[in-house]
């Protein structure tokens, strides 16, 4: 390339430079300026990446074109003789004049240009830029002294707290100005959180934290106290501010007043307080059923997985267990406290545990149920939270406990003694088979009969339950035995009767409490049906529901087999029959039992020498006084609303005795205040202004009325004694008139 | 005189005869010293008649005229002036009179044959004048706004207000809102047909005291049109005493006094433990025993509520004791109802019951279903219902001289409370209770005859009371005269006309608690309504039925001309004659 173009090239190039820079320096201003009034890397960022880009398409440097480069340098240096256009001419094209001349001009770009600079307002861009640093700091720097100290800011921006005069007098006089005013929120050591400095006055912070106000006026003031929820506190006076240290216990409103030394008092808005609770420990149990099954020789160990979070840490958390041993009335409760495989630092919030829960170390045996929960606490003070999980229950089977227990005290035992659980049943059986060879064959075939006809004994219990009916009494008869075996095989499937009555009594029933739901048969008319057993209706027999129906019905079948193979002198084969026959029984028990907390009531004793002899001598009037304090949560507010109604007709002017009025109103307007404070906080600032006399104005009192008004409930219904005039005319007319009814 | 001449001059009588006979004295004495001329008799003649014209045109005579065409227009507030036009074109002549009320029109009207009113009308107070008159009223089509109201302007805290009234809008889906004296919104109408329309708003009152409450009415985009004024007295009910007699502890006894109770009344329980024995249970009241009913003991209580067992196991000394204290001092009697009640007969238990075989009832608003005895109570005159549902009643009172006896077929209203429906249990014992008590007789009695009192306007009141001296004041302290009704000596009523709109009040003072506020209305208040009743009211005073014009008697002056011709040509004769009969 030529010398001269390419002198012009550069100087474009220099040019664009130039301009590029221009609008960054803006951007770098603007983003500056941003960064140091929001402390705010990325948003600077973002505003520099923004403003440089629609800057650069403002000024748009790569239109630069070297033409125009030319006609500046044209313009700007003499010397060129406006020729410099001459060098972006091809030069085959030029004549020889404009050949010399476009080297004359070449020439004297290359002393010219070195003193010549591009058009460019770096200047003002600096300026901009160093002006807007420069408020920027000042901005931060107030902002900084402002907020010195303050780590953490409540929601919004800080207000400060306005002071007015409660009577127009002091209106005129000056108001003590507050300089400064500092509130410290100490949060309870437990939540490890750091002290908070803040301005802001609607304060906001966990229960039982200790808030404290410093004050600072300006001129000299006194009696400046804290109103809080109707109480009013006052603010020690501590250097050169008052301050004042509170404990968060509820929420509410709070405002400040003081007086001056000429007798003016002057009284704050209202600010809000508010409590926030502590949260109890969440327990989650990972993984587990509710109720697990173990066989006896099943591992019997139970992986507990838990997981257990806390807003502030959890203080200590452990497992309860309770072993409930035996059944019915004997039945005994051990409970223990487990800890967890893990140690639970103090103060963590959130945390993982698990519990190896080992039934064979609890001593747990078979029929044994354990219940257990987990139990978390926070380091809440003074009461901590506790949460509890969920029961959950282990069990581990009992296979043994089948067999009737006969309540002692009915009238006609009707169990007959010879009659044999299942269990009984194959420790003779497994007995029989042990002294086989030691027996005679006679021997061994009788007692194989005698267990068949035990067999078919507890079969036909069970067959009761089912509504099976046997016309055979369950006697030692020989003779009847063949015809009522017959005589129920026929009947086992088909008829059905309702004996269950008669043994259901019995305490370890399935069924005794209605534990299951049993469908209730209809009541006919008949007035002996009470007392009879109609046993020819089907419909008349229990129904256990379908699937307990079906596991006794497939006990009894396979009753029968064990019964089979005992009659046929192989009490080998009928061994496993009678196993399954037992495990199927036990089931069908264990499935009705559920787990019920344990109440007790002990009634005391009768007095039997007084029993039924009608003497009331001891019994006496019975005199009792008590007077209710009517609960009338909303009385100030109704008489207010009167008040107000008085005052807004014009017919009456605020009076010194309305003051304690309006103020109950306030504290009842309070409570309903910190339930819906957005709604009804600035009725409550209205009525404390009508209270001191900051606000007493009709358009006020109008506010404040509609707010009460709106705040009230429902009228209740309650009857009274109305009013009713004593016309002698309606008198007589009343008193004679059943006269001629 | 002449029949049917009258002079219109007739104050003037005595002197023009006098100076008419100092006159013919004059004349006499000139022709007497000429009478040698002879003519003495006819010159003195002429004199006499000369003068007597000369006295009748200062005297001005006139004869009565019968007429029946001399109609007018009567033009009242708001009327139309092309309904003037019409009636100009339609009677020619016809007079045109303007109707204000503070003026008195008597005069204009008694030379009138007819009237036509047009506009709102004439004040009703001014009627008496036109009875005599044949008048047509041409009413004005009815004013927009407000057309009639009708709502109670005192009633008991508790107790719903209830607006009833009709609303004149040419717009349609116009609303009426019914505001708390804030602006509160309670209840609010659509009204969609453009016209008048009957309305109907309600609302509990939360507070006691005198308020304004407010109509207004709104356009469908909920701008506010226009706002009427509903002044209202809300008044508090009073605690009252109660006695419970029961024949043993019952569910419903206790849940009764225990909302009685909370409520602050002073209740005293005596149900039997056994015989002989009693459990006494005080609420909010001295601990004293009841073992005797006496009349004393009577006395002290506003209400006996007793189950019909131990009613009718009660002496007879002690149930006349009781039904004379309801005669004569109205004590209020509620009897529980148990099975004995309904088949003892009306001799003893007050009411007469027939089976219905019914054995529930369902409280309006409410979604339980209360049991009850299948029996319904018969009423007549004596015996009325206390609305507690709808059909047959369940619950009644019977008025028993000045007290009342009331009893229900429900049993066991607790189970409102344990159905979680408190507010209609209180509903329900508070209609049954406030029928029942014994009312609290009121010294004196206030009652407002004017329904819409207006500044400067007269409001009259009426006032009952059996106390002989007492003064009555108003705002000022200003005494307001009361005027004795001649018959009945306890009835007094009295005419003010209230200086300020607003809140008025008359108040006693030697009784702190006889307060009479009343609320005068300014003038844009209600002024539809006013309109629209006196509208109806001309229209009702005027009902055009064939009237005739009425024949009217007037007198109309006797033309002058021939007394000025009599007394010209006597003069003329008494000047020219000496002169042509010279000597």
């Amino acid at each position: 390339m030529e010398m001269g173009q390419r002198l012009l090239r550069n100087f474009k190039v220099h040019w664009q430079r130039l301009l590029f820079l221009e609008a960054c320096l803006y951007a770098l201003a603007c983003a500056c300026f941003t960064y140091l009034l929001f402390n705010n890397l990325v948003l600077a960022l973002l505003l520099f990446l923004i403003s440089f880009f629609v800057l650069v398409a403002i000024i748009q440097p790569w239109r630069i074109s070297l033409r125009q480069t030319s006609n500046y340098i044209d313009a700007h240096i003499h010397h060129v003789s406006f020729s410099s256009g001459l060098l972006l001419e091809p030069e085959d094209n030029l004549s020889d004049l404009s050949k010399l001349q476009r080297y004359r001009v070449s020439k004297t770009l290359e002393k010219g240009l070195k003193s010549l600079n591009p058009p460019h307002h770096l200047k003002r861009a600096v300026g901009v830029f160093l002006g807007m640093l420069l408020i920027g700091v000042v901005l931060n720097q107030l902002d900084f002294l402002e907020k010195v100290g303050l780590n953490s800011t409540i929601d919004g921006t800080p207000k400060e707290i306005n002071f007015a005069a409660t009577d127009t007098l002091s209106k005129k006089a000056a108001i003590p100005k507050l300089i400064s005013q500092k509130i410290t929120i100490t949060y309870p050591s437990y939540t490890r959180m750091v002290k908070t400095v803040t301005t802001e006055p609607n304060i906001k912070a966990i229960v039982n934290s200790s808030i404290q106000w410093q004050l600072q006026f300006d001129a000299q003031v006194s009696e400046v106290s804290l109103a809080f929820m109707g109480s009013t506190i006052p603010l020690q006076k501590n250097g050169e501010g008052y301050s004042i240290e509170l404990p968060l216990e509820a929420s509410g409103f709070y405002s400040f007043s003081f007086g001056t030394a000429e007798g003016a008092e002057f009284t704050s808005d209202l600010y809000s307080l508010e409590a926030v609770s502590d949260t109890p420990p969440e327990i989650e149990i990972i993984g587990l059923p509710q109720y697990t099954y173990f066989d006896f020789s099943d591992p019997k160990r139970l992986e507990l997985k838990s997981s257990i979070t806390d807003d502030y840490g959890i203080a200590e958390a452990h497992i309860i267990a309770t072993v409930s041993k035996g059944t019915g009335e004997s039945v005994k409760f051990r409970e223990e406290q487990l800890g967890f495989r893990e140690l639970i630092p103090r103060g963590i919030q959130q945390i993982n545990v698990s519990k190896l829960l080992d039934l064979n170390a609890l001593k747990m045996e078979v029929g044994d149920e354990l219940y257990f929960y987990v139990e978390a606490f926070d380091e809440k003070e003074p009461k901590p939270n506790v949460t509890r999980s969920e029961t959950y229950f282990a069990v581990i089977k009992d296979t043994v406990t089948d067999q009737f227990a006969v309540e002692g005290t009915l009238g006609v035992d009707q169990m007959p003694d010879y009659f044999r659980s299942q269990r009984q049943l194959i420790i003779d059986t497994e007995k029989l088979i042990k002294d086989k060879p030691s027996i005679s064959s006679k021997e061994f075939k009788s007692r194989s009969n005698e267990l068949g006809f035990d067999q078919k004994a507890l079969r036909l219990k069970y067959g009761q339950f089912m509504g099976d009916e046997s016309e055979m009494g369950i006697g030692p008869s020989k003779a009847s035995e063949q015809l009522s075996i017959e005589e129920s095989n026929k009947k086992a499937d088909g008829d059905e009767e309702d004996l269950l009555k008669d043994y259901s009594h019995d305490h370890d029933a399935d069924n005794e409490h209605n534990l299951v739901a049993v469908e209730k048969s209809e009541k006919e008319n008949d007035p002996l049906h009470d007392y009879l057993h109609n046993h020819d209706d089907p419909e008349e027999s229990t129904l256990f529901e379908e699937s307990l129906k079906t596991k006794l019905r497939k006990a009894l079948t396979i009753m029968w087999d064990a019964e089979l193979h005992l009659r046929l002198y192989e009490p080998e084969k009928s061994l496993p029959f009678q196993y399954d026959a037992l495990k199927l029984i036990q089931e069908i028990k264990n499935s009705a039992r559920i787990y019920v907390h344990r109440i007790g009531f002990d009634p005391p004793p009768i007095k039997e020498e007084k029993r039924l002899t009608g003497s009331i001598k001891e019994v006496d009037n019975f005199q009792k006084q008590e007077t209710i304090q009517v609960d009338k949560p909303y009385d100030a507010i109704k008489s207010a609303v009167e008040r107000l109604e008085r005052f807004i007709q014009g017919k009456e002017a605020f009076k010194a005795e309305d003051t304690s009025l309006f103020t109950e109103a306030g504290t009842e307007m309070a409570k309903l205040a910190i339930e819906n404070p957005s709604k009804y906080l600035g009725v409550l600032q209205g009525l404390k202004g009508i209270q001191d006399n900051t606000r007493r104005t009709i358009e006020n009192y109008k506010l404040v009325q509609r707010g009460l008004l709106s705040a009230l409930p429902r009228t209740e219904q309650v009857p009274g004694i109305k009013a009713q005039t004593s016309d002698e005319i309606n008198s007589l007319f009343l008193k004679n008139l059943d006269t001629y009814d | 005189m002449i029949d049917g001449v009258s002079l219109t001059n007739q104050d003037l009588g005595i002197p023009v005869l006098i100076a008419t006979l100092l006159l013919f004295v004059g004349f006499v004495c000139k022709e007497w010293l000429e009478r040698h001329r002879g003519k003495f008799i006819l010159n003195t003649s002429i004199a006499f008649f000369s003068l007597i014209a000369l006295a009748l045109i200062v005297l001005e005579p006139t004869r009565q005229t019968e007429i029946t065409d001399r109609q007018a227009i009567l033009r009242t507030q708001g009327f139309a002036a092309r309904t003037q036009d019409s009636l100009l074109d339609a009677h020619k002549g016809i007079r045109v009179l303007d109707y204000d009320p503070s003026k008195a029109i008597g005069t204009e009207l008694d030379s009138l044959t007819g009237l036509f009113i047009i506009g709102n009308g004439v004040e009703p107070f001014n009627f008496w004048q036109f009875e005599e008159l044949p008048t047509f009223y041409i009413p004005n089509p009815a004013p927009i706004g407000l057309q009639e109201i009708n709502y109670e302007k005192r009633i008991d805290l508790g107790s719903t207000l209830r607006i009833k009234g009709t609303f004149n809008t040419p717009e349609k889906n116009t609303y009426l809102v019914l505001q708390d004296p804030s602006g509160n919104g309670l209840d609010s109408v659509q009204l969609s047909t453009g016209k008048a329309e009957a309305f109907s708003l309600e609302t509990i009152p939360k507070v006691t005291g005198t308020f304004v409450y407010q109509l207004t009415e709104k356009d469908s985009s909920g701008v506010l049109l226009k706002s009427e004024p509903l002044p209202v007295n809300i008044t508090g009910k009073k605690i009252f005493e109660v006695l419970i007699l029961n024949d043993f502890p019952t569910f419903e006894t206790k849940y009764l006094k225990n909302f009685l109770a909370d409520q602050g009344h002073k209740v005293v329980v005596k149900s039997q433990l056994t015989r002989g024995r009693y459990k006494f249970e005080y609420f909010n009241t001295e601990k004293v025993p009841v073992y005797e009913i006496t009349d004393k003991v009577l006395d002290e209580f506003d209400l006996i509520i007793a189950d019909a067992d131990t009613y009718f196991s009660l002496a007879k000394s002690v149930k006349n004791r009781i039904d004379k204290q309801l005669r004569e001092n109205g004590l209020g009697l509620f009897l529980q109802p148990t099975s004995p009640l309904f088949n003892v007969g009306q001799r003893a238990s007050y009411f007469t019951f027939q089976r219905d075989y019914e054995q529930e009832i369902q409280l309006p608003s409410s979604s339980t279903t209360l049991e009850k005895y299948p029996y319904s109570i018969i009423t007549n005159l004596r015996v009325a219902p206390i609305s507690l549902n709808k059909g047959k009643p369940a619950a009644v009172y019977k008025q028993v001289g000045l007290g009342r006896v009331s009893t229900m077929t429900v049993q066991n209203s607790y189970q409102l409370l344990l159905e979680g429906e408190e507010a209609i249990y209180g509903k329900f014992w508070t209609a049954l209770l406030d029928e029942t008590i014994k009312k609290e007789e009121t010294k004196i009695d206030w009652e407002a005859q004017t329904e819409m009192p207006r500044k400067d306007q007269p409001f009259n009141f009426n006032l009952r009371t059996n106390q002989d001296s007492f003064q009555v004041m108003d705002l000022d302290s200003n005494l307001v005269a009361l005027l004795q009704h001649p018959l009945i000596p306890s009835l007094f009523s009295g005419t003010v006309y209230p200086k300020q709109t607003g809140w008025n009040q008359f108040w006693v003072p030697s009784d702190s608690v006889s307060k009479f506020p009343f609320f005068v209305l300014d003038s844009t208040s209600w002024k539809s309504v006013s309109i629209f009743k006196k509208i109806e009211a001309n229209r009702e005073q005027f009902r055009n039925e064939s009237q005739k014009n009425r024949t009217v008697l007037i007198d109309r002056p006797i033309s002058l001309f021939i007394f000025y011709l009599i007394f010209l040509l006597g003069m003329g004769w008494l000047w020219l004659a000496p002169k042509l009969f010279g000597d």
